[in-house]
């Protein structure tokens, strides 16, 4: 017990004097005042690095932009670990020690909804997550349970479900096989699909979950192409993405593919081959057609050297930028006035902003004049409905060897008008 | 300063939901010696049982039955025994280290279970819990929030002071005595295969209240909380606790828990904002070399088991 309350003290006495020493720096190179956000995202998970990358990008741009109200952002970057328990905490810790106003994350509906329902929420923060997209969320918001603190850039699985749907219908195949990531997103994505085309007389012949990490496909290949599908329609993530479908291909099933806009990624191609991909098809929220999509790119580009083709690497652009513009437009920095100004910025009637350095400047700008904006960003022009979710247009892309091309436009009206036309 | 009690209180309540399962492992490793390697799925069943039990209706899905919040519980506790009475009956008779990959193979079964079975347990998307106990008349969440500690550490002390009389018991010689020499046992007309699966219910039932109270305080439940990295986080705090002391257990759940959240903070404190997307692998590290470092400082653990011999003569 002595040895133990030793170790204890000396523990607490580092942490304090680590803790006095990061006052210092801090101080020593801050503008005049610092606003502190926080982000918790799972840096410890491969494609969860550049996600957190991006994030501290766009911060760094409104920075340079000259911050929040004069105020440098800084935001405080957690890992989740992908394990809920650990995702609560660190955004207790942030809410709660830090004191912030303004949570980002997480990626995983596992981890963001014990967030939302356990921290956030009761403690009027806002929340906003680049990539959780189980309809779960939206029921959550319809019973007023997240009191409009909620949102996230991730067009909601229906919409992506969709397009997926538009693509086969399109194409005209007759008899698809779907492989589907067993989560949360999967398992919804999967199931919608297959209810669109079987609303619209498609044969879905098979329907495979596929596990992470397994040492071998093979099983659950084999059971799909037994019905020996026309196409198969892939929601998976790179890695088991990959294994799959060599395994698919080297068994002779057919090259023809619609992808999710998971495997929108330079793995992928990479591991599987460019050579076998050329029937393939994705489909994804952002919309290239736009020039500010492309102006993202511009942007992600110049910064890093590299397409931005990982997942979900637009949708945290948006998702810190809309909330830093809505933090500017607020009387006073609580979760529930940044939440309520969240359609200030993202008014289809308002100017339109393209947020790199120029265009923040002139969003601050007509916002102190008390103008709405209309953010349009790295996924297009973003709005919310009343539950927090993005009605986002949608594009399809195919692959190449610089990385990928868009093939087609789907407007808001004409995902709208298809999930309207299935639902009857 | 409301802020540091608010985040206290939760980190509190958190150990201490961690620490009750780490108890219960500690009877069935520490005191009976057998390796239950699916911590997970005990605790699991008790989070999900009590959800489906208490919670409120959702269409399309089983259960919300909208029961009473201590029925809810009671549930998860008889569920984790129930469970452990199945799995026991197989498996208790396996030595050590089948019995760890047999225990292993049900957690990882168990969370499989719960990832497809939709209607059941909500599958990958999880179980939305209820509203929780009293918390519309409580209000402030603060409040609320060291209401739910007070709770949890009282049903900790109950569990505490049971586990520490059961040990002190004839029982708790006899768990000992067939940890440490099963033949002997035998030899001396004791039925080990029975008093290692009373140990075994009894310490899973343990685990159930610990998922009882861990779905109760965070209101949801999906496949991602029992990941076999659970049951490595609850083992993990009895062998740096010391394996076969409650107390070491009680200690060893709330050191390591602060090593795993505080290196969190530390690293997000003090990294530098480039090395900041390379922290969750730097934290990853930290808590390795920790236990690694523990483990060679003190293999005993933070408080070693301390036998007592008994000697009936001893005056009082």
């Amino acid at each position: 017990m002595g040895l133990m309350k030793v170790s204890m003290i000396g523990m607490a006495a580092s942490v304090a004097a680590f803790a006095s020493l990061a006052g210092v720096s801090s101080t020593a190179s801050a503008q005049d005042c610092t606003t502190k956000i926080g982000a918790v995202l799972p840096t410890s998970v491969d494609w969860g690095k550049p996600i957190a990358a991006t994030a501290q990008f766009a911060v760094d741009l409104f920075n340079e932009a000259g911050g929040v109200k004069g105020c440098k952002i800084d935001m405080i970057l957690r890992d989740t670990q992908v394990d809920p328990k650990v995702g609560v905490d660190a955004a207790k810790a942030l809410v709660d020690l830090e004191r912030v106003p303004l949570l980002i994350g997480a990626v995983s509906s596992g981890v963001s909804m014990p967030i939302l329902t356990s921290v956030t929420a009761p403690a009027n923060v806002m929340q906003m997550s680049c990539c959780s997209s189980s309809t779960a969320f939206t029921g959550v918001a319809e019973s007023g349970k997240t009191k409009g603190l909620w949102f996230r850039t991730f067009a909601t699985t229906r919409n992506q479900a969709a397009v997926a749907a538009m693509l086969i219908r399109d194409r005209g195949y007759k008899k698809v096989g779907i492989f589907y990531k067993n989560d949360d997103w999967g398992q919804d994505i999967g199931k919608l699909v297959a209810a669109d085309l079987e609303a619209m007389g498609i044969e879905v012949s098979a329907n495979v979950a596929i596990n992470d990490g397994a040492p071998s496909y093979r099983a659950e290949v084999t059971e799909a192409l037994k019905s020996q599908p026309e196409v198969i329609y892939a929601a998976l993530y790179p890695t088991e993405g990959s294994a799959v479908l060599r395994e698919w291909i080297s068994l002779g099933g057919t090259q023809k593919m619609v992808l999710a806009n998971s495997l929108k990624s330079d793995e992928f191609r990479d591991n599987v081959g460019l050579q076998y991909l050329g029937d393939s098809i994705g489909h994804d929220s952002a919309a290239p057609r736009v020039a500010t999509a492309a102006s993202f790119v511009d942007l992600y580009k110049a910064k890093f050297d590299a397409e931005p083709n990982g997942p979900g690497l637009p949708n945290i652009f948006d998702a810190v930028m809309i909330s830093l513009l809505a933090m500017e437009a607020a009387d006073d920095k609580t979760g529930t006035a940044i939440a309520a100004e969240v359609a200030n910025v993202t008014d289809p009637s308002g100017m339109a902003v393209f947020p790199d350095v120029d265009g923040i400047k002139a969003a601050k700008a007509a916002l102190a004049e008390g103008k709405s904006l209309s953010y349009g960003g790295a996924t297009g022009s973003v709005s919310f409905d009343k539950n927090g979710d993005v009605s986002a247009p949608a594009v399809s892309w195919t692959f190449t060897d610089a990385g990928t091309a868009e093939a087609q436009y789907f407007t808001i009206a004409d995902v709208d008008g298809f999930i309207a036309s299935v639902a009857k | 300063m409301i802020g540091v009690a608010s985040y206290l209180v939760f980190f509190v309540t958190v150990a201490s939901i961690l620490a009750i399962a780490v108890m219960g492992l500690n009877l069935q490793w520490g005191n009976t010696g057998l390796f239950n390697g699916g911590v997970a799925a005990f605790v699991g069943i008790g989070g999900y049982t009590t959800i489906i039990l208490g919670g409120t209706p959702q269409v399309g899905q089983f259960g919300g039955f909208d029961l009473p919040f201590l029925i809810a519980v009671l549930g998860a506790v008889l569920a984790a025994g129930a469970l452990a009475w199945i799995v026991g009956i197989a498996t208790i008779r396996l030595r050590h280290d089948y019995f760890a990959i047999a225990t292993f193979g049900v957690a990882v079964a168990f969370e499989s279970f719960v990832r497809n079975t939709d209607r059941l347990t909500g599958g990958a998307k999880g179980l939305r819990g209820f509203e929780r106990p009293l918390e519309g008349i409580v209000g402030d969440p603060l409040l609320y929030n060291a209401g739910f500690l007070v709770v949890t550490l009282v049903l900790l002390t109950v569990i505490y002071f049971f586990l520490y009389r059961l040990v002190q018991s004839p029982f708790g010689r006899l768990l000992r005595a067939i940890r440490e020499d099963e033949v002997a046992a035998t030899a001396l007309g004791k039925n080990p295969a029975r008093i290692r699966l009373i140990a075994f219910i009894t310490g899973a039932m343990i685990m159930g209240l610990s998922g009882s109270l861990y779905a109760t305080f965070y209101a949801f439940i999906s496949p991602q909380d029992v990941l076999p990295i659970l049951t490595f986080q609850i083992w993990a705090m009895l062998i740096v606790g010391g394996a076969g002391n409650l107390r070491g257990g009680i200690l060893g759940a709330f050191f390591m828990w602060l090593i795993w959240t505080a290196s969190g903070w530390a690293l997000a404190k003090f990294a530098p904002v480039e090395a900041q997307s390379y922290a969750g692998t730097l934290q990853y590290i930290l808590i390795g070399g920790i236990i690694v470092a523990m483990l060679l400082w003190r293999p005993q653990g933070l408080l070693p088991e301390r036998l007592v011999v008994s000697q009936s003569n001893v005056e009082h």
